[in-house]
């Protein structure tokens, strides 16, 4: 079996969450056969500037080939046809313009898959959004598997992601909410997909009390892992906790684990340790008692998974509706919409040790049964077997000269704004079985 | 959160959520989804305050929309004696009018020609009465209909007229009791500190107790007849300065006796919180009087003073609504009133003056004269009190 990897950036040192990813796809896959990762040589997901040199090079055992980015992203043009597309009535012409500003634009990389498509049985492309899965996917016809990682933003909305969904042979989803999402707006029900999302290299041993000594850290406290930004509801966490503090009867502490890009409340008990290696980052998950997860948008939230992992509960942001249903498909979590259920809740897991407990025995047995490699494996590896089997259907076609200038296009915004909401706890009836039912302790 | 509840073994997380809003909901009340605070944000408070701005254009809505009345049109006939024979065409006409007497051989068609006539009328009528009849239905919808909306409007404005009121008087009642407590605390600001000299008269106050507690001479007792007046210099002796305020005030010296004759129980109590007044005034003056304070008794030194009256108006509201203070103080003033001839009289007046107050004001009154020997009995030495209580 030979695989190709299509995905934007690739690198140990590249830690995004599609990209991520992407690596351990391509490394758990290449036990099974030969994969190809082909990519970019940008690193910096807002320029796309070439900072890795072009060719073929090997990482962690995976053979890497990258190819130059034809311009980086402007912001400012960028910014003009993201207004354009997502907020006014515009046209096909219009959203490929915003696809082309957005890159990262590789026609090298997109010329490479047409050529050597036939040459691996299937290529994965990750993140639908981006230029690579648009036009490589057409490129590679009948080989192309799409894993989207899709969050409900506008993006979703625009129509020239609807054939690509349609038209690639599978559809490996993170989660039923991308997956439901990505029906209502496309329409692909009777495309191969299965729900798969991705493991975690989580130690067997981590080191609570190490990390608590080294970080001179003492008494309970809920932990923060990710990017410390606005995007990912770090602002309300913040007043969220900084309401709690004032209840003398909390004894939790807040942990902060990421690089900031908001500035941090100055409080005693809220502490930022910035970026942590692997190693600290799961002695902290373990030293802590609960995971917050404050995030609007997330297509699977690698992290709740690692918590889980670690036997850990999660606290998640409620309006988000994929870790919504995770919390409620493992029986793992508790969420929140507003203050006082944030309190609520919070309070619900310091306060009954048992309630914390089986949640964190809940989000240990769902990772194992849901999220470990091999279960990961499985699933990818049975996809392959059942497209080798099934014919292939016809892709859509391209809309023509005069489809691509018609003014015809609702804003992206409007689009995403129909799509049913809230967490998908029904399997759709033209899915395949998969082993995804909700769990009890 | 503490006593967070999970009833089963195993932890369903859409049950603990309920079980959290729930409480939440329990604690704070109605929970408010988001749409809902931005809806109720986006509702402008009306001002509904003044009465008088309440207007309604309900009525011109109504007769704006109510179409015009316009009879149906009922269908009828006219029906006349040659109506049967009638034709456009003439000859026919001729015809029919040539043949009639033939056709009278075969029937009468008189009686039907009647029948069909009086019905013709009579649906005429009838189609009159009836927009007669509607016309004037309507009329009176109207008129009901601009009853009902000016009661409903009077009965608005009677409503939130009756709130400002209630507010007003909420308003008033705290004022007042503001009021009552600041008198209480300017009362029990005062320290009674008799000096050496003073000492002795205020000793006195048992055998003036006395003239202080002798029935109306309405009621006819013998010792009615005990005159107390002699006495009351000597009661006034000790405290002449009491005297000095009442005289000050401007007020006429009878005014504290008006009310003596046929006075009832509630004026009783009355009487006794006006006397627990000027002794405070009096124990004042006393202690703050020089020696030169002592003055002869005069007819004004009885004279109520704006302070006492004060007091009154204060006892007219706490006499509406303490009843049992209202029945303990009058039963105290009974055991007085029932109490043996003069000689023996002394007694009761100094059971009631130890008897434990009844109410905030007496206990404050209780603790005024600290000074002297006997606190409980220290009222005695007001020199006013035999004067209006013996009118």
């Amino acid at each position: 079996m030979k695989v190709a990897v299509v995905v934007q950036r690739y690198g140990q040192a590249i830690n995004g969450g599609a990209e991520l990813h992407a690596r351990y796809i391509a490394e758990h896959l290449a036990r099974h056969g030969q994969v190809d990762v082909l990519t970019t040589c940008a690193t910096d997901y807002v320029t796309w500037r070439n900072e890795l040199q072009p060719g073929v090079e090997t990482v962690n055992g995976v053979s890497v080939r990258r190819f130059r980015v034809k311009h980086e992203r402007d912001p400012r043009v960028f910014g003009k046809r993201s207004d354009r597309v997502f907020e006014q009535r515009h046209s096909v012409g219009d959203e490929l313009d915003w696809l082309d500003a957005e890159g990262p634009t590789s026609p090298a990389l997109v010329d490479y898959v047409g050529k050597h498509a036939a040459d691996y049985d299937f290529c994965l492309f990750f993140s639908y959004r981006y230029y690579h899965a648009y036009y490589g996917s057409r490129a590679a016809g009948d080989r192309a598997i799409l894993v989207p990682t899709a969050e409900r933003d506008a993006t979703i909305g625009l129509s020239i992601f609807r054939p690509l969904f349609r038209s690639v042979r599978a559809v490996m989803y993170n989660s039923p909410e991308e997956r439901a999402m990505i029906h209502a707006v496309s329409g692909n029900q009777s495309v191969p997909g299965v729900v798969v999302g991705i493991g975690s290299h989580v130690p067997n041993n981590p080191q609570p009390a190490r990390f608590r000594q080294k970080y001179n850290i003492r008494g309970p406290f809920a932990i923060y892992v990710g990017r410390i930004d606005l995007n990912k509801g770090c602002k309300e966490l913040f007043e969220f906790f900084q309401g709690y503090l004032k209840d003398p009867t909390g004894k939790l502490s807040l942990i902060l684990i990421g690089n900031s890009l908001l500035p941090v409340p100055d409080h005693a008990r809220i502490r930022h340790l910035g970026f942590l290696d692997d190693t600290d980052k799961f002695d902290a998950m373990a030293a802590a008692d609960l995971l917050v997860m404050p995030s609007y948008y997330e297509s699977l939230s690698m992290v709740a998974l690692e918590a889980w992992a670690l036997g850990r509960p999660v606290l998640a942001n409620g309006k988000c509706d994929v870790l919504k249903g995770q919390c409620i498909r493992s029986n793992a979590g508790l969420y929140y919409e507003t203050y006082a259920e944030f309190v609520g809740t919070l309070e619900a897991i310091e306060q009954n040790r048992w309630l914390a407990g089986s949640l964190g025995r809940n989000g240990r047995q769902y990772f194992k049964d849901q999220y470990d490699w091999p279960v990961i494996e499985r699933k990818y590896l049975e996809m392959f077997e059942r497209l080798k089997k099934e014919a292939p259907a016809a892709p859509d076609p391209l809309p023509g000269w005069l489809d691509r200038r018609r003014q015809d296009l609702r804003p992206a915004e409007e689009v995403i704004a129909a799509l049913p909401k809230g967490p998908a706890l029904h399997a759709p009836k033209h899915a395949s079985p998969e082993p995804d039912g909700r769990r009890r302790a | 959160m503490a006593d967070f509840n999970v009833r089963s073994d195993s932890v369903n997380v859409e049950h603990i959520m309920e079980q959290i809003r729930a409480r939440i909901r329990e604690k704070r009340g109605v929970d408010y989804t988001e749409q809902q605070i931005r809806e109720l944000a986006a509702v402008k408070l009306e001002k509904f305050l003044d009465p008088r701005g309440v207007r309604s254009d309900l009525l011109d809505q109504f007769r704006k929309v109510q179409p015009a009345y316009e009879p149906p049109e009922l269908p009828n006939f006219a029906f006349e004696d040659a109506t049967l024979f009638e034709s456009h065409r003439g000859p026919i006409r001729g015809l029919r009018k040539l043949l009639l007497p033939i056709l009278k051989l075969f029937f009468n068609p008189n009686p039907l020609i009647q029948a069909l006539n009086i019905q013709s009328r009579l649906n005429t009528m009838n189609a009159e009465r009836e927009t007669r009849r509607e016309s004037a239905r309507r009329q009176m919808d109207q008129l009901y209909y601009e009853l009902i909306h000016n009661l409903v409007i009077e009965t608005t404005r009677l409503g939130i007229e009756v709130k400002n009121l209630k507010m007003r008087v909420e308003s008033v009642s705290s004022r007042l009791e503001f009021n009552e407590r600041r008198a209480r605390a300017l009362e029990s600001a005062v320290v009674y500190k008799p000096s050496e000299a003073e000492a002795a008269p205020v000793q006195q106050a048992p055998a003036q107790s006395q003239q202080r507690f002798m029935p109306p001479p309405s009621q006819g007792r013998p010792f009615q007849q005990t005159p107390p007046r002699p006495q009351a210099p000597q009661a006034a002796a000790p405290t002449p300065a009491a005297v000095a305020p009442a005289t000050n005030q401007g007020q006429p010296a009878d005014a504290g006796r008006q009310g003596a004759p046929g006075e009832g129980p509630g004026q009783r109590s009355r009487r006794r919180r006006r006397r627990r007044g000027r002794r405070g005034s009096g124990s004042a003056a006393a202690m703050m009087g020089a020696p030169g304070a002592v003055q002869p008794e005069t007819p004004d030194a009885s004279a109520s003073t704006d302070a006492v009256d004060q007091m009154d108006a204060m006892d007219r509201m706490d006499d509406d609504g303490a009843p049992e203070a209202e029945a303990s103080r009058a039963g105290a003033v009974e055991e007085v009133d029932s109490s043996p001839p003069p000689e023996a009289s002394a007694v009761p007046s100094t059971d009631s003056a130890q008897s434990p107050p009844t109410g905030p004001e007496e206990s404050s009154t209780a603790r005024e004269p600290q000074g002297s020997p006997e606190p409980g009995r220290g009222t005695s030495s007001e020199p006013g009190g035999s004067d209006t209580d013996t009118q």
